[in-house]
């Protein structure tokens, strides 16, 4: 399998504030490497603070790294030219309630990125939003709705569907479903999977519960304090866990592997 | 003795459209010194019902109840005086949120030393400052916090999460209740503070006896440290048992279906595999279903689930279900039994 996303060293470092003389900063992320295959999932885990969710916003570009590079495809992505990454790598957040635009029907939410990033007509639209709300399991006919004449596990896939419709290759999933309740989340799970066969999306996955983890992904990556403490094959780390970290999220969970 | 006893007890609300029934019927004992978990997915009126124990819901929610028992005093013929007086000596509830809880321009050992009643101080007026500072501390150091000069002058902004949910328990544990209710603590927590309060929570139970009733949404959570569990949905009553029975045994369609879809307890599932899980989605409060509210998305609905079922007992173990799921283990022992005497 060819690697899909390649991230080479990547740091982040944040200025605080001090004197000329005397600058100081703070280090989010120390020299961080991993690949992406296409159809597999990395998963990310880590106390709060540690730096996931951080390396989550430079993957998609929300903010930029201080050094090092990403390439998708062998192709180096560039931290100005937003519209070539954002038709490659996709987001979710983890409350799918605030980040739906209240005022915009959800054919509005899903026409802006194919106005934005493709050049169809308005008929090729339309034709592919339908398509695309099918594909999530919702009707075609939810697309005259309001984000608020939904519930919490429809909304996560309206902003599923608002990933997927660019045909992405890489989608983050960032705490996503933690807020979902769990016969929704089970369902929510079973068409991420689905989705993966059938486009060959690569994930990868920011959460805390390692039950997800264990289920979801091929490679886990557990972080702390802005550094990889441990890294692998998910089921060889948590049967096992190595490093202190990882140790005491698989104890504070109760989860033993044999 | 029963704790609390509730037999059928509903919560309705007055709509434009007629009145609705949020709750259904809901039966809830608590033992002294039982750990018991309320389980149930969102709207599935956990919350409402935790409100209305204590009562503290508005006027707009109308509450009936055959029995609502609090220690052999029946609350429903007190006036709501006189409830909320033997309620707040005994009860004491903590919230999910806790630093939305805290008031946040007040210091830590002042929203403490509020919550001691003056009944617990004993001596002379010039000696109570100084029990009640001594008070703060003891009760700083039962729920876990050594540093407590440190958290009494800090304002609950400079404070972890966690820290400010200890606190919120101790401010609960201040009138020594005899029964605690914490509805959803660790609900935006990452796993190991949640760890920490649960365990706090076991040891309040274990070591001073203290009764706790634990509402979640999350049944995978719960199970290691719960004694009982009753599981709601959608405002009726589901199935009521010790967590062994409810996580082992279940039998009603939506407990097994919760049961299969976690993550965590199915890990001899090949990883990648499709998980159990019902159809559809929870329905809202305007258009619920009428008889089983599980029936649209039960895999073993017929047409008798259009009346509501009748709570049955198997030693112990409530369920509501016209179908539950003991059958079939009987009829597999008896196909087994048959095996066998054919061999022979």
């Amino acid at each position: 399998m060819s690697v899909l996303l390649d991230v080479k060293e990547i740091t982040k470092s944040f200025k605080l504030k001090g004197y000329w003389y005397h600058k100081r900063k703070f280090t989010a992320l120390s020299p961080i490497s991993f690949a992406v295959e296409a159809k597999k999932t990395l998963a990310i885990v880590g106390e709060t603070g540690s730096g996931k969710s951080t390396l989550a916003k430079i993957l998609v570009g929300a903010e930029t790294s201080s050094t090092g590079k990403i390439f998708l495809n062998g192709q180096l992505l560039q931290s100005q030219r937003f519209k070539q990454r954002c038709q490659h790598i996709r987001m979710i957040f983890q409350d799918s309630g605030t980040t739906l635009n209240p005022s915009l029907t959800i054919q509005e939410l899903l026409d802006e990125p194919l106005i934005l990033n493709t050049e169809l007509n308005e008929k090729q639209r339309h034709q592919l939003i339908r398509t695309t709300l099918q594909k999530v399991g919702l009707l075609g006919d939810h697309m005259n709705f309001y984000p608020h004449m939904f519930s919490g596990g429809q909304k996560q896939r309206i902003s599923l569907a608002r990933a997927i419709i660019l045909q992405p290759q890489v989608i983050i999933l960032d705490e996503a479903l933690a807020a979902l309740d769990p016969s929704l989340r089970s369902q929510m799970i079973n068409l991420l999977l689905d989705l993966q066969q059938q486009m060959g999306l690569a994930y990868i996955l920011i959460s805390h519960n390692l039950g997800i983890v264990r289920h979801f992904s091929d490679d886990v990556m557990v972080m702390s304090h802005g550094e990889v403490v441990e890294s692998g094959k998910t089921i060889e780390v948590m049967r096992n866990p190595q490093h202190k970290v990882t140790q005491k999220l698989m104890m504070s969970q109760n989860i033993q592997l044999k | 003795m029963n704790l609390l006893d509730i037999r059928n007890l509903s919560i309705e609300l007055d709509t434009p459209n007629g009145r609705i029934r949020a709750v259904d019927k809901v039966s809830l004992s608590i033992k002294e010194g039982e750990f018991r978990g309320l389980v149930g997915e969102s709207g599935s009126g956990k919350s409402l019902l935790a409100q209305a124990i204590i009562g503290v819901l508005s006027d707009k929610w109308h509450v009936h109840a055959d029995r609502f028992h609090w220690r052999g005093i029946d609350l429903l013929r007190l006036t709501i005086d006189e409830r909320r007086a033997l309620l707040c000596r005994d009860v004491a509830m903590i919230f999910q949120e806790p630093m939305s809880c805290l008031d946040p321009t007040t210091l830590i050992g002042d929203q403490l030393s509020e919550a001691i009643d003056t009944s617990q101080l004993s001596g002379h007026f010039w000696q109570r400052k100084k029990q009640r500072q001594e008070a703060v501390i003891k009760l700083l150091h039962k729920v876990g916090i050594k540093k407590h000069n440190q958290c009494i002058n800090s304002y609950p902004h400079q404070l972890t999460e966690a820290i400010c949910q200890r606190v919120m328990i101790a401010i609960a544990l201040a009138g020594r209740p005899i029964l605690l209710i914490a509805d959803e603590p660790t609900a935006t927590m990452e796993s190991t503070n949640q760890g920490q309060i649960f365990r706090l929570l076991a040891n309040l139970n274990q070591l001073k006896n203290m009764s706790i009733l634990l509402i979640s949404h999350d049944l995978e959570n719960l199970t290691h440290w719960t004694s009982t569990i009753t599981v709601m949905y959608s405002g009726q009553f589901v199935e009521a048992g010790t967590t062994e029975q409810i996580f082992n045994k279940s039998m009603h369609p939506y407990t097994r279906a919760l049961v299969d879809s976690s993550t965590k307890a199915n890990l001899q599932l090949p990883t990648k595999s499709r998980l159990m899980t019902l159809p559809g989605s929870i329905p809202i409060l305007q258009h619920l279903p009428i008889g089983c509210r599980l029936g649209p998305r039960c895999p073993r609905a017929q047409q008798t689930c259009v009346s509501a079922p009748k709570v049955s007992n198997f030693h112990g173990h409530k369920v509501s279900c016209h179908f539950p799921l003991i059958r079939e283990i009987t009829k597999k022992n008896s196909v087994k039994h048959k095996k066998v005497k054919g061999i022979k």
